[in-house]
């Protein structure tokens, strides 16, 4: 296959190819990377002089009157942990969801399943900004959900429900749910109903049978729709912003808020390389836990 | 149980009545239609029957997996209708095996006993001794992906022969296989059940291995059980017209009945001789009736023209090694295949040749209409 001059030829066809890349995603976060180790301008921007500064307050701050007084920067490890744990919660809540529905789904007729996919990815046909507001219209305090239970006499005052981190969740929840359908369908739509017969046959109940003969067939599913929920979730901005409000903050708002009011371009680069490192670390070690189990490797 | 010690003569499985009806309104679909089936235990029961006769349909009935819509499943005298398949003492042979692919070969052979809550120490026992039962004691740690299909076949077989079954049910376990695997496992399978003394239920449309493995065999055609009995009793006294042509080569004869004694007719062979010939169970046709009676290629014998009870022209004769398939024209115009076996180096009759048919005593058999 390979023939003489054919290293060269190969590189000029995949030249295209690799100057996208270059230019769309090396490019930029080399921007980023560069711009987390200046100084903040005047007016935004940066300043190019070197400095560690914007990575030293990710995660500390200096006392205002005495700068070699050094403590937590409190704010913004609140904002990083709300952050991966809403995300983490919405993972779960999805994973918990999804596994029904996109058993539901794949045990239908295989002329209706079509049919309920697409009623799934509907949502992906609207606007996020117009789903999260559905989603603020029915938990606001004045909203559907707080007027019905009113009506019924259920509560005598609204439940605050917008700008906790429970409304977050659950319009995150919401706006990721087909991410996890969708991969779990497809290794549901893989997975032999003859094996899970004989699991049943071979003296399983319903829960035995889940766990060990759906349950490891059906994981990489599960692997893939985690890795699509977390991903966006735990970069999430427009949910935790008209949802979460000013309160609940998650890192999106965070890095937002430096390149607009707070005028700190490098914190917001060191901020959006540390959502980076989080991503990559978090994909890292969970694709190895998830290929650690013996049951897996065989596939 | 686990030894069968129960000592009664309970039939393993019988079931009365029963119908299955897949889906409802216009688009229903009748799979099975009044069967009434008794296997005894410890019995290599075969159901044969061509594709899409309901053999399938009659075994996921029994293991559980679909209810019937009339009448009664009974295993080991217990009525199971309201029992799922998890707890039913009856294991199945998937035709695909459907073995776990995300576990070793010993981890599938020992799920069934796991189910039941069955301690470590008698798991790993149990499975050591199934896989030596199969011989597949170096192949324990393997995956079914990295086994050969005839390997994947034995560890399906002991798989759901550790939890020591009442009825072992086998979907077509050998279709898969190569015809020289397939003898080996036919041979197998013969013996583990001879080993083990459970119940089998053995499913396959191919009449040499019903004929070959089984105690008894159900003949099934269109949902129906068509006739029950021994390989012998199927092959030479088949009832019905479907069973005789399904099992071997048959000549079908239509003649007259000259008389009618107890279970058996005088029937006025082509050519005008008479002959006996066995009538089928609480059948009495009358004297001068055309019936159809049924003889096998090799219970007639050539002999020289002018001898034998029926004459005929030769229209061709096919050389197979073993035997000579001549196929004959009789007196009145109908079809007859002989087979001869080539005891020595004969000639084989060449077409136009006139020959005699000699029947071998009481080989005439009447079917039912
Ligand atoms: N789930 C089902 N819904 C509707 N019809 C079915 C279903 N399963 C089977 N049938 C029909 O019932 C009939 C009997 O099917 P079954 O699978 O029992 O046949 P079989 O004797 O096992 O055939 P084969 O030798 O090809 O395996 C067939 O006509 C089939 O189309
Ligand atoms: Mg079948």
């Amino acid at each position: 296959m390979r023939r003489r001059g054919g290293t060269l030829w190969n590189w000029l066809l995949s030249a295209p190819a690799l100057l996208v890349l270059v230019l769309a995603a090396s490019g930029p976060l080399v921007i980023v990377l560069v711009y987390s180790f200046l100084s903040p301008g005047n007016m935004g921007g940066v300043a190019w002089e070197p400095s560690t500064d914007a990575w030293f307050r990710l995660f500390f701050k200096r006392d205002i009157f005495d700068p070699e007084v050094v403590t937590w920067n409190e704010a913004h490890l609140v904002v990083f942990w709300r952050s991966v744990s809403l995300s983490l919660q919405t993972t779960a809540i999805c994973a918990i969801l999804g596994f029904p529905t996109a058993w539901f789904i794949a045990t239908r007729a295989p002329h209706r399943r079509a049919l309920w996919l697409f009623l799934i990815t509907i949502p992906f046909w609207t606007n996020l900004l117009v789903r999260t507001f559905a989603i603020q219209e029915l938990i606001r305090n004045t909203g559907t959900i707080n007027s019905l239970l009113l009506r019924l006499g259920v509560i005598g005052e609204p439940i605050q429900m917008m700008y906790t981190d429970f409304a977050v969740l659950v319009g995150m929840a919401y706006v990721f749910l087909p991410l996890m359908v969708l991969p779990l369908y497809a290794a549901m739509d893989k997975l032999d109903m003859r094996l899970v017969e004989a699991g049943y046959d071979l003296y399983g109940g319903r829960l035995q049978v889940l766990r060990h003969v759906i349950f490891p067939l059906v994981k990489p599913g599960f692997v893939a729709g985690s890795i699509l929920v977390f991903i966006p979730a735990i970069g999430a901005y427009v949910t935790p912003r008209v949802l979460g409000g000013g309160r609940t903050m998650m890192l999106g708002n965070l890095i937002e808020l430096q390149f607009g009011q707070g005028r700190n371009w490098p914190l917001g680069s060191a901020m959006a390389m540390l959502l980076l490192i989080v991503v990559v670390a978090a994909l890292v070690l969970y694709l190895r836990w998830a290929n650690a189990e013996p049951e897996q490797r065989n596939g | 149980m686990k030894d069968g010690s129960d000592g009664t003569a309970t039939d393993a499985i019988e079931i009365v009545g029963l119908d299955k009806v897949y889906g409802q309104g216009a688009g229903a679909f009748r799979a099975l239609t009044g069967i009434d089936l008794t296997i005894r235990s410890g019995e290599f029961f075969t159901l044969l029957g061509p594709s899409g006769c309901g053999k399938t349909t009659l075994l996921r009935v029994i293991a559980g997996f679909e209810n019937p819509t009339e009448g009664s499943v009974r295993i080991s005298g217990e009525e199971v209708a309201h029992l799922g398949p998890n707890k039913r003492q009856v294991n199945t042979v998937f035709q695909n095996y459907a073995l776990f692919p995300h576990m070793t070969v010993a981890q599938n052979i020992g799920f069934g006993l796991r189910m039941l809550g069955r301690s470590r120490t008698e798991v790993a026992a149990t499975t050591a001794e199934m896989l030596r039962l199969v011989r597949m004691e170096e192949l324990a740690q393997r995956r079914p992906a990295e086994l050969s299909g005839g390997q994947q076949q034995r560890v399906a077989l002991a798989r759901a022969l550790a939890p020591h079954p009442r009825v072992l049910l086998l979907d077509e376990p050998l279709s898969a296989l190569d015809l020289k695997l397939r003898k080996e496992m036919q041979g197998e399978l013969k013996r583990l059940q001879a080993e083990t003394g459970i119940t089998f239920v053995f499913v396959t449309h191919d009449q040499e291995e019903a004929l070959t493995m089984s105690d008894r065999i159900a003949v099934m055609s269109a949902g129906r059980i068509l006739q029950r009995g021994t390989p012998h009793e199927i092959y030479h006294a088949p009832t019905e017209r479907f069973v005789a042509d399904f099992i071997g080569d048959t000549n079908f004869l239509t003649v007259p009945v000259v008389s009618v004694e107890a279970g058996a007719a005088q029937v006025e062979l082509p050519g005008g001789r008479t002959a006996p010939a066995r009538l089928p169970e609480g059948a009495r046709p009358a004297p001068g009736a055309k019936v159809t009676v049924v003889i096998r290629p090799e219970q007639a014998r050539l002999v020289p023209p002018g001898e034998g009870e029926m004459q005929g022209e030769v229209t061709s004769s096919v050389f197979f090694g073993t035997d000579t398939h001549v196929h004959a024209r009789l007196t009145d115009g109908q079809d007859f295949v002989l087979r001869r076996q080539n005891a020595g180096e004969l000639a084989d009759p060449s077409p136009g040749d006139r020959i005699g048919l000699a029947l071998g005593d009481g080989v005439l058999r009447v079917l039912k209409d």
